[in-house]
């Protein structure tokens, strides 16, 4: 047998193995033609899209298991009414909550390290009240004592970092950011969210800001989905916003397992609003760069769904 | 009327009190109704500060009908004495001798002087007589520094155990607000009026306390009052043994009704039933009035008070010399917005650190003397670390007793300028570092700080003072040390920043958007 031949039987075989394999261990799959890599939708209420995409994805529970002790992480980070798109939007945050404990889910908690003070947070982005209504627990993480230490052998300026311990104790966890401006890191996303799980925040705006952002995005317990909130953004004078003016109604969500495809697709339905330069938003870049993921929408199966 | 009923009437209604004062003081996870802060408004001294017309003139008719009920159920400060003296069985009947009261002639020149100063003293602006006097403030003091600090003590250990079980019911506390000057004079009016008050009742209350002295002068002239019927009384002395406030005479069948705080304990002590709290009509004969001796003693307390504030006044000037900063540049604390100017907040504040445990971001902090002895434990805003002056709140605003820090509706507190942030560009991230940070434009709630372009994709913070409120929200995020390369300065006198500018926006219909990408 020629070496041309060989590699090629062996690739046709390990595909052909790999895809049986695949098949055989999830049988759900057969359902669908194929996983997308990423899902986005558009047009209709937060809760609503939210539940179209899983259809897509094919169920909650391909993520969530029986008896697993689910953490999601949306942003909560200001003292801010829903209608500013400062925090996460509430009724997504609660639906997503209601999926995981219909998925057989032991616990589902929420928390965020917020910015202002945390139970003004909390309450008045509308967060506590949908997801304790869902039968979730809202966690606090106001105090250092809650967050762990953990190292992180691929980051480039940050090679530890404290995480917030029920984080640490989850099974799985979804990141769910809401797309806005941000003035220091340009755009805060998905992986822009992960700055909500750590408890030094000075650290990261003192050394490279836009690298401490990617490196903490290599933890190696990554989300089991990113779930971008669009259905309100903050357009300008982020990331709080100076009144509702600053918020616009897109209407979209934005779900993919890759966080840097997430965030790239996020910002390409942003600067159809407020037009904005990937390469400003240096954490993602730089995210590519430590194979977070790839920006190169046009190589991913992307689902887009019309409501 | 049964001789029991006012006393059980008193202690109902003075457990009500100290249970809903002690625990708006310590509520720190800002669970408690915050209308309790009525409970605080009906004190005498923040009544008299806050200029409460209709307050004082109930106060003033409560006295006059009822006596000193004031200072045995809304002084929070008189309940914690009498809880005291009643854990360690003062005036007890099964008790040994010596743990009787007896009665005492009263300290009509100190007390009166006390008064007399503080009244003086805040005639010219200056209330540091009465921040140290005010049994109210006291107790503030005592409950925000000592009692809270235990309370939230506890919550974390129920919290760190909580957390060994996965549990997150309760959360970790750490504590930013108590100093040590603070601890310090807390914990010396709790040791001082504690002793006063299991060695001799309600001395405190007759001896220093401005509020008791006054509102003995005017429960001389009380309607109600506690009578010896001398009918009856065969002068056993069994009530005056029972008399915190040393003040019956059962010899000269006399009650000194300055220092008598109606707590209604004689009452049914004296077997003989000889003892009533009535009108003057109802007794008849019994009457008592004070003997000759006693004008001649008041006479001499008179001329020893007089004396004493003659000595006094010409020190005013002298002490109000003394707090005027001697150097201009001297650091200056920021005052609570509300305040309106430091030189109000001074004058208004007698430190009793309600807005200390209300505020939600904890960033009140009792100063020391380093802002001057006129300042001293009054609160100031302190920035650190997520902790600046949140702005949608308006907490220590609605609940101050004082009116030293004045209501604030939102809109207004919002525009209300405590300070204007100072940006020193040679000690920022973006320009020392060449990275992005941000992070003050970030936490301005106003954009006061904005980032604008500066090289290839970085932006540098920009001011526009003319927004800034002083929140201190840049100054508390800013990841520069040791100094930090933003930080609030504060107005001496509030200034009104300008309202935001709502930007006007093309309206793109959502739905005829793509995905864009």
């Amino acid at each position: 047998m020629q070496r041309r031949d060989f590699i090629k039987t062996t690739l046709a075989a390990g595909a052909a193995v790999m895809t049986f394999d695949s098949l055989w261990a999830n049988p759900n799959q057969l359902t669908v033609e194929s996983t997308p890599d990423m899902v986005a939708v558009k047009g209709g209420a937060p809760a609503q899209m939210l539940r179209e995409a899983f259809k897509s994805l094919g169920g909650i529970g391909q993520y969530v298991k029986k008896g697993q002790n689910v953490v999601i992480k949306p942003n909560i980070g200001w003292d801010r009414k829903p209608e500013f798109a400062a925090d996460t939007n509430p009724e997504l945050v609660g639906e997503l909550v209601k999926q995981c404990l219909q998925a057989g889910a032991k616990k589902v908690t929420v928390f965020d390290h917020t910015c202002d003070n945390w139970q003004r947070c909390y309450n008045n982005s509308g967060i506590r009240g949908a997801v304790e209504a869902a039968g979730g627990v809202m966690v606090p993480g106001n105090d250092s004592s809650y967050y762990k230490e953990v190292k992180l052998p691929k980051g480039v300026k940050l090679k530890s970092v404290k995480i917030h311990q029920a984080l640490l104790e989850a099974d799985v966890w979804f990141n769910v950011p809401v797309l806005k401006h941000h003035d220091g890191a340009r755009m805060s996303i998905a992986m822009k969210n992960y700055m909500g799980i750590v408890e030094n925040r000075p650290y990261f705006h003192s050394n490279d800001l836009q690298q401490c952002i990617a490196d903490v995005c290599t933890w190696d317990k990554k989300p089991v989905l990113n779930i971008i909130d669009a259905y309100r953004c903050m357009l300008r004078n982020g990331p709080q916003g100076r009144s509702v003016k600053d918020a616009y109604e897109m209407k979209a969500l934005i779900i993919s397992k890759d966080i840097v495809a997430a965030d790239t697709a996020a910002i390409r339905m942003f600067s159809q609003v407020e037009k904005i330069r990937i390469e400003d938003v240096g954490h993602i870049a730089n995210g590519e760069k430590l194979r977070l993921g790839t920006q190169q929408l046009d190589k991913l199966n992307i689902k887009r769904i019309n409501i | 009327m049964k001789t029991q009923v006012p006393k059980t009437i008193r202690i109902v209604l003075a457990t009500i009190v100290f249970l809903l004062s002690t625990l708006f003081f310590c509520d720190f996870i800002h669970r408690m109704p915050v209308a309790w802060h009525g409970l605080m408004h009906i004190q005498l001294v923040p009544a008299v500060l806050s200029g409460s017309i209709g307050i004082l003139i109930f106060l003033f008719l409560l006295a006059v009908l009822f006596g000193r009920i004031y200072c045995s159920v809304i002084c929070p400060m008189g309940i914690l004495q009498d809880i005291l003296s009643w854990f360690t069985r003062r005036g007890k009947k099964k008790n040994r001798k010596k743990r009787w009261y007896h009665y005492t002639r009263p300290y009509n020149a100190v007390r009166y002087t006390l008064l007399g100063m503080c009244i003086l003293f805040l005639t010219v602006g200056i209330s540091t007589p009465l921040l140290y006097l005010d049994p109210y403030s006291n107790f503030g003091r005592i409950a925000v520094n000592l009692f809270r600090p235990v309370a939230i003590g506890g919550n974390n250990v129920v919290n760190r155990i909580a957390l060994l079980f996965n549990n997150y019911d309760f959360y970790q506390i750490t504590i930013h607000t108590v100093t040590t000057a603070s601890l310090i004079l807390a914990l010396a009016a709790l040791l001082t009026v504690g002793m006063l008050a299991v060695w001799r009742g309600r001395l405190f209350c007759n001896l220093i306390c401005p509020v008791g002295s006054f509102l003995g002068l005017l429960s001389k002239f009380a309607l109600f009052r506690v009578r010896i019927d001398s009918s009856k009384c065969n002068g056993c002395g069994l009530c005056a043994k029972a008399c915190k406030a040393e003040c019956i005479d059962s010899k000269g069948q006399t009650i000194d009704y300055s220092r008598c705080v109606a707590c209604f304990n004689c009452l049914d002590r004296c077997t003989k039933q000889a003892l009533s709290y009535t009108p003057p009509a109802l007794v008849g004969t019994g009457l008592s009035r004070p003997p000759q001796s006693a004008v001649n003693r008041n006479r001499r307390a008179f001329i020893a008070t007089s004396t004493a504030m003659a000595v006094t006044l010409p020190l005013i000037p002298v002490w109000a010399k003394g707090k005027q900063p001697a150097d201009a540049t001297q650091l200056a604390p920021i005052t609570p917005p509300g305040s309106r100017s430091l030189k109000r907040f001074k004058e208004k504040c007698t430190a009793c650190h309600l807005c200390i445990t209300h505020c939600p971001m904890q960033i009140l902090k009792p100063a020391g003397f380093n802002f001057g002895w006129e300042y001293a434990f009054k609160p100031h805003l302190v920035f650190y670390e997520n902790a600046f002056c949140n702005y949608n709140c308006t907490i220590c605003t609605q609940i101050c007793p004082n009116r030293a820090i004045e209501p604030l509706e939102l809109p207004e507190k919002q525009t209300t300028q405590i300070g204007i942030a100072q940006f020193d560009v040679n000690l920022c991230v973006v320009y020392v570092d060449n990275t992005s940070c941000g992070a003050c434009a970030e936490h301005c709630p106003v954009k006061a700080v904005r980032m604008e372009p500066y090289q290839g994709s970085l932006t540098l913070p920009h001011m526009y003072p003319e927004l800034c409120v002083g929140c201190g929200g840049c100054e508390s995020i800013c990841p520069v040390r040791p100094v930090k390369a933003i930080h609030v300065l504060p107005s001496a006198v509030h200034g009104t920043a300008e309202r935001p500018q709502e930007e006007e926006v093309e309206q793109i219909n959502a739905d005829d958007l793509d995905f864009g990408f």
